[in-house]
Formats: C-alpha cells, structure tokens, sequence
C-alpha cells in the first residue's frame, strides 16, 4: 500500500469560463487548441494526460495523408476527396475529408514552424526516388504524385504543446471531461463538466462554444482485463467518451451500425503494431519472402509482375493516381495500387510458408527509411518496436522479419469480435464541423468516417477556427439549470468512491465486451439487439453502481465503462435503425428486409431524445453540395 | 452540497494492481526521480514514490500502453519498456 501522493481535492468544484473549451488533447484537440487561439480566443485545452504525449499520436507518427496542397502534389485537394468519397462508396465524411486535403498540408507547416520536422533537414536522403531535393520533402506511396509526406512525428505532440502555451491556452491536463452542460431548451452547450484524475477536484467550465476532440470508440467487444492496454490501436483511455457524453445530450450520430471483424488490438492477441513483417502502411512496400527466400511478386491492378522495387511506387500505365492509407482496404480498380500475391494464392502456387518481410533485399533508402525512420517516428514504434528489435539483434541488412497475417493483421479474429475500425461511425458534422448543437463543434476521430493523424489535425484546426468565430458571434447559451445539474453529476462521479459493492471497473468492461460479441456481432437481428439493450439497461441499474474505486484514477476507469454503456446503447440503437443488409457498412442481418436495399443506401441519423428513447432521420449521400465552392463560403476568408 | 460533505470521509488510497505483466523496470543506479516518464504517460498507470530520488510505483501495470513515450522522456536512460515474451516477433538470417 502506497500513500495517494496528490493533493486530495475531492468534493471540490472550480468554476471557470472561457470561450472555446476543447475537450481532448490529441492531434485534433491540440489543433483546435492552436486554431481557436489563434482566432483571438481564450481557450481551455482539457486532456486526460499531459498533451506532449497523449492521444494515438502521442508517440508519434510517421505520414501524412492526402496532403495535396504540398507543392510536389500532382492531385488536387477535389480529386482527392471525390476519389475518397467514391472508394468509400458515398459513406464518406466529404467534409472534413475535403478539409484534410485542402489545409494538411498547412497544419505541417504550422507544426514546422513550432519546431517540428517534416523535412529531410539532415540530407539523410540526397536522391531517393521518394524525395524531392528541392523542398527536401519525402513522400510514401504513390512517388509520383506525391500526396503523402512522411514526417518525424515523434516531436509533433511536444511542439503543439509548446504552440498552444505560447498562445495563452490554458492546459487542464490530467483531466477527464465528464459531460456536457447544456442550454436550458438543450439546444445549445454551455459548457462542460470535468474531472482531475488525481485531485478529484471537479471543474464546471462555461464556454461559448465547445470542440469535441476525443477518441472514436474501443474497449466495446474486445478487452482483457489482466492487459487492457495491451496491442491496442488506441489509447486503453480512448473509450468513445465524446461519443457517450454526445449520445447522452442528444448530439446526432451516423454510421455508428458500422463495426468490422476486428484488425488489430485486443490485449496481446495481435502482435505490437508494426512488429511483426508485412508490406501496408508504415512497411509499404516492404519485400515479401517465403521461407526458401523466394520473392512474393508485387502486382498492378491488373495483374502485371512489376518488376522493379521503385515500380511498387508508382501508378500503372494509364492510372492518374493510385490510393494507399488508413481508411483503404481494398481500393477499387480506379485506385487499385500495386500489391504482392495474395498469400493465400502464393501458398497455392507452391510459395512455401511462413512468409517474411524482407528488407535486406530491397535499396538501402527504402530499407532505412522503412526501418529507421518510418519505424520509429510511426506512434508506438521509436520505443516498442525499433529500439526492442534492434536491442534483440535485429539488423535490417542481413535479418527478415515474420509475418503472421494477411495485410498488416497479426492476428486472426472471429467474426463477432468487432471493432470501430476502417472509417467508422462518429458524430455528424455540417461545413463548420459544428453538430446540430448549437456552438458544439466536432474533430478528428470524434467525427464520423474519420482516419488519420493528417485528418485530425486539419479538422481539428478548422473547427478550433470556427468555434472560435461562434464564440465571438454569440451570446453564450443561458443554462439555469446548470446548478442542479453540476449537483448531480456531482453525486454520479463520486458514487464509485462510496460504494459497497467491491466490484473491479474491469469485471463489467469484460461482461460488456462479452455481451456485445454476443449481442451485436457480425450478424444482426432485432431479438438480439433488444437482448444487448436490455443487457446494457440491467448493467447500468445493477451492476455498475457496485464498482468500487480507491482513488480519482481508478474513478476515471469506472467513468470510462459508465461511457463504454452508453456507446454500446448508440451502436445498438443504430443497428436497430438500419433493415436492410449493407456490403459497404460491413452491416448484416438475419432479419434484413431485402426490400429496402437500396432505399436505405444512405445516411442513417441518431440522437437520443426525450426519456431515452433514439430519434432517427435520414440522409443523402451528398449532402454536403459542391465541394469546393462550400469550402469556399464557409471559410473565414469568405465570411470577412 | 454532498461532495463537500464528503471531502474529509474520502481519503484516496494506492495499491499496485497486479497482473501477468511488467512492462517497465527501472535501473535505480541511473534514476534521479525527476518524475518525467509519470508526467508524461497517458495511461496514467504510475504514481511519483513520494521519496526523494526515486523511481515512481507502477501501481498499474495492466493499463501500460506500450508506447514507450516515458523511455523517450527519460533524461539519464534508466527506464525499459519489455513487452510480454508472447508479443516478441520472430526474425531469422535472411536466405
């Protein structure tokens, strides 16, 4: 037994005002932080942790997506988005994909300009086909076209930091948002409610306006109580507490039916990302070996050997452009970029596994770039993965690495272990990213359809700016009830400390996991989303008040499972909502109605409403107009 | 109101919560106790020592993140991360 080294402030309220409050301090937050600030306003930056580090960009990341407004990009930021919204079928977050495109690159220099490096500054990289030696900039993927930069993350968290003290922001750091205080009509936010993970001391912040910054979704199907954060993807703190704080004050949702079997994470059932050999992402377009050490051939689209390591790179004969990344799967035959031999069929054609990644084969710039650089500024790899290979013996030149899945799996999952992964639901957005609250804003993962680091800092900075500009424009939202409210959220985040019941926050993480694999797996039916339902009410009523917490940080953890409740409440609500199977929502059901296909191939819309009960609307793909000339009216320069 | 009431009832308590694991280990001869790698993990699973010149307490190993964010602060080295021998990737000699 230790003694609680922080200062015990438990019982306390502060009560604060600013006018852009962001909840959320990673790589959009932090953004939005710098955006808002920048805009003229006083900002609170709220995060669990401390903003050098926090977030799935803490540690680092290694490249910047659909960074078209680079100088060396031969795709422009509407080609891009449409090419996005395409592959994705129509469900595709136009907006802020088309935001992404248009200012990521901007936000990279930003970043460059707090002292971050985006640039081959050392000449570490003098005449890689990757790089241009003008700018100094290298790009992954398409070399051609040249839309996304690799970057040394790593120093990116630390520099936002330092960019948004410099800008007065005031940090509450070590602090979890807890919900959201609303208008007396519950038409607009007010404010927030927040907790310090180690005082206890609680904070009522009254804002003018509100970003939502937080996590998409985890720890819903999949979670090991001996090693919650283990392997994940994201965070173990990034619950979908901005989604369960959303759902409860009646923000709308879309996709949230969306689930896939899951990829990755899940407490050591997968390898470390980046660990284990493959040739996606960070390790594109790494060479794949069989046992003997033949070569897996790279293929184009349609299905020609390419011959060369640099044709790996490059678009086929007739292809403007080809599309790898984060929210990228399989790429329809448009985007289709060059890939190895399926495994499955090299084992057929006699290729004898296991199969490796190869890079001793491959030129030295790729090599080093790929294991050095990429592997290494990449989040989660400087330390778990370049520095523990390496520390084991691991040499680049002369070693290959094992694969143990197909893509860049590790591990092999069964259909009802699911997981918001691949574009996933999040709250819905109009062309300010601002929700159908008034003066609540959304960025990054929070929004629907969300994918990377480039993503999050674009939407992040652009919401930052425009929450900002509702503050300056509006009054700030009359909230009467806020008294009484704080009182009782009060007793709600408190309860834990008091409770009887001695039952581990982890015991009830499992239990919803398990009900949800069984609930809301791979195939739907209403029988058994009411089952879910029903399971999520009984765990609320019943079983979450007999968690027992010692201290403000095991109080966080009991908070998160409360959230994780209420998430699991939107996805089945969401579920239910949808009838008809859906290829591109992974969505399927055993009651589908077969009818309504195609009628329901668009946007379904949820919110809670009155007594708890969902409202749902529909949308059109679409929705969001012409792009460009959108943009272009909603951007501040337009609004001047 | 309730809390307030409550604030001198409740005294945090710390205890290490066990598990299969141990992702952190500290070398005590490099270690100064600067505090760096606890202010900076975003799992929050250690707590400063309360002595002078030493390492934190990891009171919750489980919820490492393996990010290794605390190894980069660490000023003088004196910190590892270790995954779990069953996350240890396989390599061998090329062919």
């Amino acid at each position: 037994m230790y003694k609680w080294q922080y200062e015990n402030k438990i019982g306390e309220i502060s009560h604060v005002t600013c006018d852009v409050l962001v909840l959320g301090g990673g790589m959009a937050g932090a953004h939005a932080a710098v955006g808002a600030a920048e805009a003229g306003a006083d900002v609170i930056l709220v995060d669990k942790a401390n903003i050098a580090g926090s977030g799935a960009a803490g540690s680092g990341v290694d490249h910047w997506e659909m960074a078209c407004t680079n100088p060396c990009c031969r795709v422009s930021p509407g080609v891009m988005a449409r090419a996005l919204i395409h592959e994705q079928d129509g469900y595709s977050n136009a907006i802020a994909h088309y935001i992404e495109c248009r200012e990521g690159w901007d936000r990279l220099l930003d970043l460059e300009a707090a002292g971050a490096k985006i640039r081959d500054t050392n000449d570490e990289f003098v005449g890689a086909p990757f790089r241009d030696d003008e700018t100094k900039l290298m790009f992954a993927y398409d070399y051609d076209n040249r839309y996304t930069i690799r970057v040394w993350g790593s120093g990116f968290k630390p520099a936002l930091r330092r960019r948004a003290l410099s800008l007065g922001a005031a940090l509450f750091e070590y602090t979890e948002a807890v919900s959201l205080i609303m208008s007396d009509d519950g038409e607009r936010v007010a404010g927030a409610v927040l907790m310090n993970i180690h005082t206890g001391e609680l904070h009522a912040v009254y804002a003018g306006a509100v970003v939502l910054a937080m996590s998409r979704p985890s720890r819903i199907w999949l979670f090991d109580p001996d090693v919650p954060g283990l392997s994940e993807f994201r965070p173990l703190q990034c619950v979908g507490t901005g989604h369960a704080m959303g759902w409860r004050a009646g923000v709308e949702f879309t996709m949230m039916e969306k689930s896939v079997r899951a990829e990755y994470s899940a407490a050591g059932r997968s390898f470390p990302t980046y660990s284990a050999g493959n040739n996606h992402n960070t390790w594109y377009a790494a060479t794949i070996v069989d046992s003997e050490g033949r070569e897996l051939p790279y293929l184009d689209r349609d299905g020609n050997e390419i011959k060369s390591v640099d044709g790996r790179y490059r678009p086929a004969a007739g292809q403007d452009f080809f599309l790898k990344g984060g929210i990228i799967d399989e790429a329809k035959y448009e985007y289709r970029g060059p890939e190895t031999l399926s495994f499955d069929l090299a084992e057929k054609m006699g290729y004898k596994p296991p199969f490796y990644a190869d890079l001793s084969r491959m030129p030295e710039y790729e090599r080093s770039v790929i294991f050095g650089m990429m592997v290494g500024e990449e989040g989660k790899t400087k330390i778990p993965v370049y520095d523990a290979l390496t520390r084991r013996g691991f040499d680049p030149s002369r070693d290959r690495l094992r694969v143990y899945g197909t893509g860049w799996k590790s591990a092999a999952f069964s259909d009802n272990e699911r997981q918001l992964f691949g574009a996933p639901g999040g709250v819905l957005n109009d062309w300010e990213l601002m929700t159908n609250i008034g003066g609540l804003f959304a960025a990054g993962d929070q929004l629907y359809s969300s994918d990377c680091a480039g993503f999050a800092a674009a939407t992040g900075h652009y919401a930052g700016r425009h929450a900002a500009k509702y503050a300056r424009e509006n009054e700030r939202a009359a909230s009467n009830e806020s008294e009484s409210f704080i009182r009782s959220e009060a007793e709600r985040i408190y309860a834990p400390l008091y409770s009887d019941g001695g039952m581990d926050w982890r015991e009830l993480n499992r239990a919803v996991s398990k009900m949800m694999q069984r609930t809301c797996g791979a195939v739907k039916s209403d029988r058994l989303l009411y089952e879910g339902l029903a399971a999520v009410d009984e765990y609320r009523r019943r079983m979450y008040p007999r968690i027992s917490c010692r201290n403000p940080h095991e109080l966080m953890r009991a908070h998160e499972v409360s959230d994780i409740l209420d998430v699991c409440e939107l996805i089945l609500y969401s579920c239910l909502a949808r009838r008809a199977d859906s290829a591109p929502l992974s969505f399927e059901r055993s009651d589908a109605d077969p009818a309504r296909t195609e009628a329901e191939n668009l946007f379904i819309v949820t919110k809670r409403g009155e007594g708890g009960k969902p409202i749902t609307r529909t949308l059109e793909h679409g929705y969001w107009g012409e792009l460009e000339q959108e943009y272009e009216k909603h951007s501040e320069e337009a609004a001047k | 109101m309730r809390g307030e009431n409550l604030k001198n009832k409740f005294v945090p308590k710390a205890e290490a919560v066990g598990c299969s694991v141990r992702p952190l280990r500290f070398d005590d001869r490099l270690c100064i106790g600067c505090g760096r790698c606890t202010a900076v993990c975003q799992s929050d699973v250690m707590m400063p020592s309360g002595e002078r010149g030493k390492h934190p307490a990891v009171l919750y190993p489980g919820e490492c993140w393996y990010c290794g964010r605390c190894v980069m602060e660490c000023p003088t080295g004196a910190i590892s991360l270790h995954h779990p021998i069953y996350n240890e990737t396989d390599f061998e000699r090329s062919v």
